[in-house]
């Protein structure tokens, strides 16, 4: 098990509502819910001597990308909030809000800081989200662009195509996934989608993007921040809410012998199985232990990607188990029981995070689930994201 | 009018695009380990030796279908009229693994299978720039 395991508590948290375009720039969102967040922990803004993020954004539609406009940085929020920290870091590279948490977590175990607010800031631009001039392909584009194959809803179908076409998986299986993370969603007051659940037959007749991938395969891009406060365990314990521990964590980065700009359906294995393994070593925890696991779902398939690694079912049948009902409400396991991507909007790995607060907090409010102690919150894919633990009992 | 993403050569991908041109598929072989990268990468994924040293070989370009999507919005506008059209994963033939992602020959529709014999031809997306597309293997050429 880890060292840090259980050192560090999640102890406040704010979210913005989570709009497809705000007036205005992104940074004066960000501020406001960064100071939300400290006032729920029973904080003073002075306090925060640590700021961290993933700032690292999916696309501007081909526009700029400004620092407090289309993204913010934790030295963006710094500046504004008139602070000196003395512990300021940025996550690189994707699977934004389990590394920033796991930046935090490290360094207030180590003491570099006492109080730390992660923060992630979305934007959506007001162009298409993918859409781009591009009449020269450099880089690495040239081995993409030239071929017409362009952005994630693409990269991500060459992978799920390979899944169906290997293990028989059908989109009506899939359904059950996206109508679950719109059912979850549309209780959330905040989410894009509150009010709004889908229909099996919607999801089946929606308009393909990229062939498996239909658009309600795809989270929808929102412009929203949402915030988290976590300090030491000792600290938190004169903090006014039930802090929710971080048991522990694991990151991937797995591209096997090849270069190529999408994940083949082995990588994603080989990398997942490596991920899984680091999060069951680290937290000292293995599947059934987790009473909610918190998958990603920015694209559908990774929902599959995810419970076959962690270990729900083997692999090549998440299809089947969703289909039987595995993830339904009630019966099957909470894995999309904030809703995530799909049911709140592209918020990367907040939903996932967020669940696991509000649940083990207690602060779920009508939503709350009777006895939960352990959540895992996903980010990204098992081989190329990062995944987070936590409890509500103390170390 | 939309201008076709062409691709800019470079100093790892030029062989490449000269050889496309003339009707050639190659990819970059090290000379130390003999692994074959595709796309070539800065430094050999085999054997990760600092010399850095390639040259290219020129494959057969048959190989088996590993994937596809059928592309329905085409975010790069050049593309557009060209939609629905199939971009393809084929899995060559000279090594495990080794992949060309290209979109396939075959007119939209055409039923494709995972693990169908693919092989290679190539297309002027402008003049004097060919890219390499996937066709399913006609059968009599099996």
């Amino acid at each position: 098990m880890s060292t840090t395991s259980r050192q560090v508590a999640v102890v406040g948290y704010a979210h913005s509502p989570v709009l497809r375009h705000v007036e205005g720039p992104l940074g004066a969102v960000a501020l406001e819910t960064a100071l939300a967040a400290i006032a729920d922990a029973g904080l003073r803004r002075d306090q925060i001597d640590g700021f961290t993020t993933g700032a690292l954004f999916p696309s501007s539609g081909g526009g700029p990308l400004v620092d407090g406009e289309q993204i913010v940085t934790s030295e963006w929020l710094v500046e504004h909030l008139r602070l000196s920290p003395r512990w300021l870091a940025g996550f690189q590279g994707v699977g934004q809000i389990p590394g920033a948490m796991i930046l935090a977590a490290d360094a207030i175990a180590a003491g570099s800081a006492d109080y730390v607010l992660v923060h992630r800031a979305m934007y959506n631009p007001p162009t298409r989200y993918h859409e781009r001039e591009l009449p020269l392909a450099e880089g690495r584009d040239q081995w993409s662009a030239p071929h017409g194959l362009w952005g994630p809803p693409s990269q991500m179908a060459l992978a799920y195509m390979e899944y169906m076409q290997r293990y028989g998986a059908s989109r009506e299986s899939m359904a059950e996934v996206v109508v679950e993370a719109r059912r979850n969603g549309s209780r959330i007051p905040w989410s894009h989608w509150y009010g709004r659940p889908l229909e099996r037959e919607d999801y089946l007749d929606s308009r393909m993007v990229s062939e498996p991938i239909s658009v309600l395969d795809c989270d929808i891009p929102v412009t929203g921040v949402g915030a988290f406060v976590l300090t030491s365990a000792e600290r938190a314990r004169d903090l006014p809410h039930r802090p929710v521990y971080i048991a522990g964590f694991a990151q991937g980065r797995w591209r096997s012998t090849n270069s190529l700009d999408y994940w083949t359906l082995d990588d994603i294995y080989e990398g997942g199985a490596k991920t899984a393994a680091r999060l069951w070593e680290s937290t000292g925890f293995g599947p059934g232990d987790v009473d909610l696991p918190q998958v990603y779902d920015g694209f559908s398939p990774m929902v599959y990607f995810w419970l076959e690694v962690l270990g729900y079912c083997g692999v090549g049948e998440a299809h089947r188990f969703v289909a039987d009902g595995g993830i339904r409400a009630g019966s099957g396991l909470p894995v999309l029981s904030g809703g995530g991507a799909l049911g709140n909007g592209r918020m990367h790995g907040v939903p996932q995070t967020l669940e696991c607060y509000l649940q083990l907090s207690g602060r779920a409010g009508p939503r709350q689930l009777p006895g939960v102690e352990v959540g895992v919150a996903c980010q990204s894919t098992p081989n190329f994201g990062g995944v987070v633990a936590y409890t509500n009992a103390p170390g | 009018m939309p201008l076709p993403p062409l691709p800019a050569p470079d100093a790892l991908s030029a062989g490449f695009w000269q050889a496309a041109n003339a009707g050639r598929l190659v990819v970059q072989e090290c000379t130390e380990c003999g692994w074959l990268a595709y796309p070539p990468d800065a430094v050999c994924p085999g054997c990760l030796t600092p010399k850095r040293s390639f040259r290219w070989r020129q494959v057969s370009g048959r190989g088996v279908l590993r994937s596809w999507t059928v592309v329905h919005t085409a975010f790069l506008p050049w593309f557009g009229p060209l939609v629905p059209y199939v971009v393809a994963a084929a899995e060559l033939e000279e090594q495990g693994g080794l992949r060309l992602t290209a979109r396939l020959a075959d007119p939209p529709g055409t039923p494709l299978a995972y693990g169908a014999p693919v092989d290679t031809v190539f297309e002027e997306l402008a003049d004097g720039v060919a890219v390499p597309l996937i066709r399913l293997t006609p059968a009599a050429e099996r």
